[in-house]
């Protein structure tokens, strides 16, 4: 079982979407530990298996076999309920699209996952403070459908980190964008996980992406194919 | 408590952030929804009131006064009026002979005997006018000639079911076939008695199957058919009017108190629309469930695809941790805000737009005028079954949306 340093411990993930012959395997036994503070990056092919696997670790969905701990608890077992309010308090994520809400301000996207935590209204602050951070200390009014695609992702991110997650799951955040609001976003998480020891599993399939990270699990077909440190983490 | 603010600012910023076409969409479908469940119900009981009113003002006033069971007149009858004006929330007091009678017109050109001719067999009453005005609505409804006069001994005014033509609704046959004012007929009465009036006034009251059916006469001509000495001071029954906030009971209890020997009955006892009136009742119930049934289909259809289009924002809200429980409070209070809009504005384009109109337009029916009634029970059954149906519109499409897995919400896969 998981060690005391490992925020995630996976053994032996099974996902099988369907039944019978049209059955397809996600995920064929994947092992893998993530330790606390460790930016790790998912790469591979499409169709290798490593959205799925980022559903599961950020519990939006279910294996079909295998154990997933996460900080030593065994999160698969836990109910609906129990799940929804583990993600609201331990995790973050930000999704492969924009994920604002469009009815909402950058500030209330930002803070939204706060309201049911915080028994004061210090939420306002935190993700004024967040959304400084992120670099977009100037648009707290506007709306997502007034800033850029990358000036979004970053408000996920201010979303993702407003209950000061142990985990935030990032699932492609840079396939929508321009190369230089990419970057913006990569650096970023990279900051985060340098200054802040924000522990950061992202999801990605471009190559560059490799020197933002401390380590690379390379899927094929369900399974770990390699796993390699990068250079700024050996 | 953190729960129930999230659920809220989530509902607020939907309603007043989200597509304001599809806020007035459904606010628009709310109101028509309310207006509809209270106008078909309030029709009928539109239709009800009107055919009690009619009672009331062209048959038998609000309270009736019949003499003792073993007796076919009152006798006093002047005493007893006096008695009865000095009642509290009595406004008027009329005395009545009732009697049957052959009416016959153009009797001369009948061929034989045995020839109907235009003729038939109806009720004649005799009233004192001046009396009958402060009781009954007769006067009002003289469509042709004029009302009686006190004076008057061979005049009679006759309703328009009897005198026939254009404006009845009987068959031609069954009336007089086109009696007009000033025209001769014979009427005979059952002690044989048989004399000729002149026809003053025809009326037509609305009340097609009683008072329209029916011919006065004065009570002094009635009295001296029957007999003058004998039946002067008689009545067959003496109507009551009370005031318009007068309880009717309460008259009835004061006129048992006076000690006279006669039997007092409320209006409604000779009315017979209680069989009428039920089946409106359920006619109305009926309407009202199937009207309530569609707005909920309706709400239901509207609110769904409102929902729907929010499915990836819901998936959003659970992906990042809001617990389901709040997402459906916060669709909830959505539903809720959109029925109690709708019935603000539904009840006020109903208040003050087509009752009003009603009320200054009656619809002319052959049973009456009739104008909208919105009873109480109606408004509450309304409220809450909108309510209800909005609740159920708004609970069924989020319940199933947030029971989907997270990422089918949000990517549809």
């Amino acid at each position: 079982m998981g060690k005391l340093n490992q925020i995630i411990f996976v053994e032996n993930l099974h996902k099988t979407y369907g039944h019978g012959p049209s059955a397809t395997h996600a995920l064929k036994g994947i092992d893998l530990t993530v330790e606390t503070g460790e930016f790790v990056a998912i790469m591979g092919r499409s169709g290798s298996g490593k959205s799925t696997l980022l559903h599961i670790l950020g519990l939006l969905d279910m294996p079909t076999s295998g154990g997933v701990l996460i900080e030593q608890k065994n999160v698969l077992k836990l109910t609906e309920r129990e799940k929804a309010k583990f993600r609201l308090e331990k995790l973050g994520y930000v999704f492969q699209e924009y994920s604002l809400l469009p009815e909402m301000t950058i500030l209330e996207n930002v803070y939204v996952p706060a309201v049911c935590l915080s028994r004061e209204n210090d939420y306002r602050k935190r993700a004024s403070e967040l959304l400084e951070i992120v670099g977009l200390g100037e648009r707290l009014k506007h709306y997502p459908n007034q800033v850029s695609g990358g000036e979004q992702q970053r408000a996920s991110i201010a979303r993702a980190l407003i209950n000061q997650p142990k985990i935030l799951f990032a699932d492609e955040p840079t396939a929508s964008l321009d190369i230089t609001s990419a970057s913006v976003v990569l650096e970023l998480f990279k900051k985060l996980n340098k200054e802040m020891g924000q522990t950061i599993v992202m999801v990605t399939h471009e190559p560059d992406d490799e020197k933002y990270v401390d380590r690379v699990v390379w899927l094929k077909d369900g399974l770990v194919d390699a796993v390699t440190h990068t250079i700024q983490r050996q | 408590m953190g729960n129930l603010k999230l659920a809220l600012f989530l509902a607020y910023k939907s309603i007043f952030k989200g597509n304001r076409w599809a806020l007035v969409l459904i606010v628009l479908v709310m109101s028509l929804s309310f207006a509809n469940l209270l106008m078909i119900p309030s029709i009928l009981s539109g239709v009800t009131n009107t055919l009690n009113q009619q009672q009331i003002d062209t048959l038998y006033g609000n309270v009736v006064v019949d003499p003792p069971q073993t007796e076919y007149y009152l006798n006093h009858a002047s005493l007893i009026e006096r008695q009865l004006k000095q009642i509290p929330g009595v406004v008027g007091v009329s005395s009545r002979l009732n009697s049957s009678a052959f009416v016959e017109y153009e009797w001369k050109e009948k061929s034989s005997q045995s020839d109907k001719g235009k003729s038939g067999t109806w009720s004649v009453i005799g009233i004192d006018p001046a009396q009958e005005v402060n009781v009954t609505t007769i006067h009002e409804r003289i469509i042709q000639g004029s009302y009686l006069d006190s004076n008057d001994r061979d005049e009679i005014i006759i309703g328009v079911e009897i005198a026939g033509g254009d404006r009845a609704q009987t068959a031609e046959f069954l009336t007089l076939q086109g009696v007009g004012v000033g025209d001769k007929v014979r009427v005979t009465y059952p002690n044989g008695v048989q004399r000729e009036y002149r026809v003053k006034g025809i009326f037509q009251a609305k009340e097609m199957f009683q008072a329209d059916r029916s011919a006065f006469v004065t009570k002094a001509e009635m009295a001296s058919v029957m007999g003058r000495t004998v039946y002067s001071d008689r009545a067959s029954q003496i109507l009551v009017r009370t005031g318009p906030e007068v309880s009717e009971g309460q008259v009835i209890r004061d006129i048992n108190s006076l000690g006279i020997d006669v039997e007092v009955r409320q209006w409604s006892e000779y009315g017979g629309l209680g069989g009428l009136v039920s089946s409106f009742n359920v006619i109305a119930a009926l309407i009202s469930t199937i009207g309530l049934g569609v707005a909920g289909v309706v709400m239901f259809i509207v609110i769904y695809i409102n929902v729907i289009s929010k499915r990836r924002q819901i998936g959003i809200l659970r992906a990042i941790g809001i617990n389901r429980r709040i997402i459906i409070g916060a669709y909830l209070i959505q539903a809720v805000f959109y029925a109690v809009l709708g019935i603000v504005f539904g009840g006020l384009v109903f208040g003050f737009g087509i009752q009003p109109y009603f009320e200054l337009h009656p619809l002319d029916l052959p049973l009456g005028e009739m104008s909208l009634m919105v009873e109480t029970s109606t408004l509450n059954s309304s409220v809450l079954g909108l309510l209800a149906a909005a609740i159920l519109a708004g609970l069924i499409p989020v319940t199933h949306i947030t029971r989907q897995r997270i990422i089918e919400a949000i990517w549809g896969n």
